[in-house]
């Protein structure tokens, strides 16, 4: 089996043009007068949680690639680097990555990790960068695992991996409504991802794609953005500091304080864990499931409406 | 990419940012210019729990905010807002006004710009709530 095969490491080769697209979109920005707001502190801490995760995966990376490299010694299945290879696990990867990312949302554990992505009211492209320093620790490494044991080489998943990554940093911006209709149908785009970022309910755990939105449409998460509702970005609790380390590690504090509360199950305790961002086990808090039924609620002319339940039912 | 060049890079391409920003005037905080903008940007966090008294400070940086539940802050996270409730909270005075402690991780120190007058009338409102 072939364990000496390279690909380009893109993410880093890539940072030249993630500070040209920036210093291009706040061009167009100030010169036109839409397209989107900055912000200096929120988009510092943006950059700097961009380089701490870059950090992290120099520091960290050994940990995933180790693991990688270990189920490609006992896989039997060697698909080789064709281009056609290449292409294959990039789509599946996206399908990964999809899973990753509803994980993500779903799961306290793993919102920990990914909440700092969503912490900014701002979305711009410096947005984009605004990613994890904690990845590994959410060991959700092991949903890559399917794709070595089919006989894709770890090096070719981490390539393709960061290609995707790529391709998602352009898709964090106002600046770009919505693009040819085709190409809205497939791709993950401005106007998609931007509802995936707002804090309004009916835009709430919605729009996982990376790359191809036809993830979302075929499991059922996918919500248009609204003409009539602007995504609210941000938190549902915004944070109250600009301090990347408190971004980074607040979900993961407050984890280990609802969990180590006095007076609980070992099950509350670990549902703090592994339960939906919101749940608490004397349902003091809401998950985004009872934020959207108390939208409905208050608003019945939204029920069944994108992203949102219907009215509940009360006949007897 | 060697780190020798990717680490230059990363520091000097925020950096630059971050001064660009700053010179075009994009550093500016928000500023709550009237009760019904502090109502609704307390709403905007806790949509459940409506205002029944709004006090904004004198140069609408930030409100103290009465509710059923308690009271609570508004103030500007840059060019936007959040909120919080004020239980367990520490009030320090300062020379500019006030500095509020949170026991709370994602919002553990608030700087409240306040008239000496102002201060005083906040310190004598959260005495009730801290």
């Amino acid at each position: 089996m072939t364990d000496m095969i390279t690909f380009p490491d893109v993410v880093n080769w890539a940072v030249p043009l993630f500070i040209a697209a920036i210093l291009a979109e706040l061009l167009w920005i100030v010169t036109k007068g839409r397209g989107g707001r900055y912000e200096t502190r929120d988009a510092l801490t943006s950059l700097i949680m961009g380089a701490g995760n870059v950090a992290s995966g120099i520091l960290l990376g050994f940990v995933a690639y180790g693991f990688f490299m270990l189920l490609w010694e006992i896989t039997p299945i060697d698909l080789g680097t064709s281009i056609a290879t290449i292409a294959l696990c990039f789509v599946l990867d996206d399908l990964r990555y999809y899973w990753v990312h509803r994980f993500g949302h779903r799961i306290r554990w793993v919102w920990a990790s990914h909440v700092n992505h969503h912490s900014s009211q701002h979305y711009n492209l410096t947005t984009a960068l605004r990613q994890t320093w904690t990845g590994t620790f959410t060991f959700m490494m092991v949903v890559r695992a399917p794709l070595i044991l089919l006989g894709f080489h770890p090096a070719m998943v981490l390539f393709v991996g960061g290609l995707n990554l790529i391709y998602q940093f352009w898709i964090h911006t106002e600046a770009i409504g919505r693009m040819p209709r085709w190409f809205e149908a497939v791709m993950n785009t401005p106007s998609h991802h931007r509802v995936h970022h707002g804090r309004n309910p009916r835009y709430l755990d919605c729009n996982y794609a990376g790359v191809f939105i036809i993830w979302d449409k075929m499991f059922g998460t996918f919500v248009p953005e609204l003409d009539e509702e602007k995504p609210d970005y941000g938190l549902v609790r915004n944070l109250g500091t600009f301090n990347p380390i408190r971004v980074a590690f607040h979900e993961w504090v407050g984890i280990f304080r609802d969990a180590t509360q006095p007076g609980l199950t070992w099950r509350e305790r670990l549902n703090y864990c592994i339960m939906p961002p919101g749940w608490s086990h004397d349902g003091s808090r809401e998950t985004s499931s009872a934020i959207k039924a108390r939208h409905v609620r208050d608003h019945p002319e939204h029920a069944s409406t994108p992203g949102l339940p219907p009215l509940p039912d009360h006949t007897p | 990419m060697p780190l020798s060049i990717l680490l230059p890079m990363v520091v000097l391409g925020i950096a630059a940012i971050a001064v660009l920003l700053h010179l075009l005037g994009l550093s500016r905080r928000a500023t709550l210019p009237d009760v019904a903008a502090a109502r609704a940007a307390w709403l905007r966090e806790f949509p459940t729990d409506a205002p029944i008294h709004v006090t904004l400070c004198d140069n609408r940086s930030a409100a103290l905010i009465a509710t059923e539940t308690g009271r609570g802050v508004v103030w500007p996270m840059g060019a936007d807002t959040t909120a919080r409730y004020l239980t367990g909270a520490r009030l320090t005075a300062t020379s500019s006004g006030l500095r509020l402690d949170l026991p709370d991780y994602t919002a553990p120190c608030i700087h409240i710009a306040l008239d000496s007058d102002e201060a005083a009338a906040w310190q004598d409102t959260l005495k009730e709530t801290a």
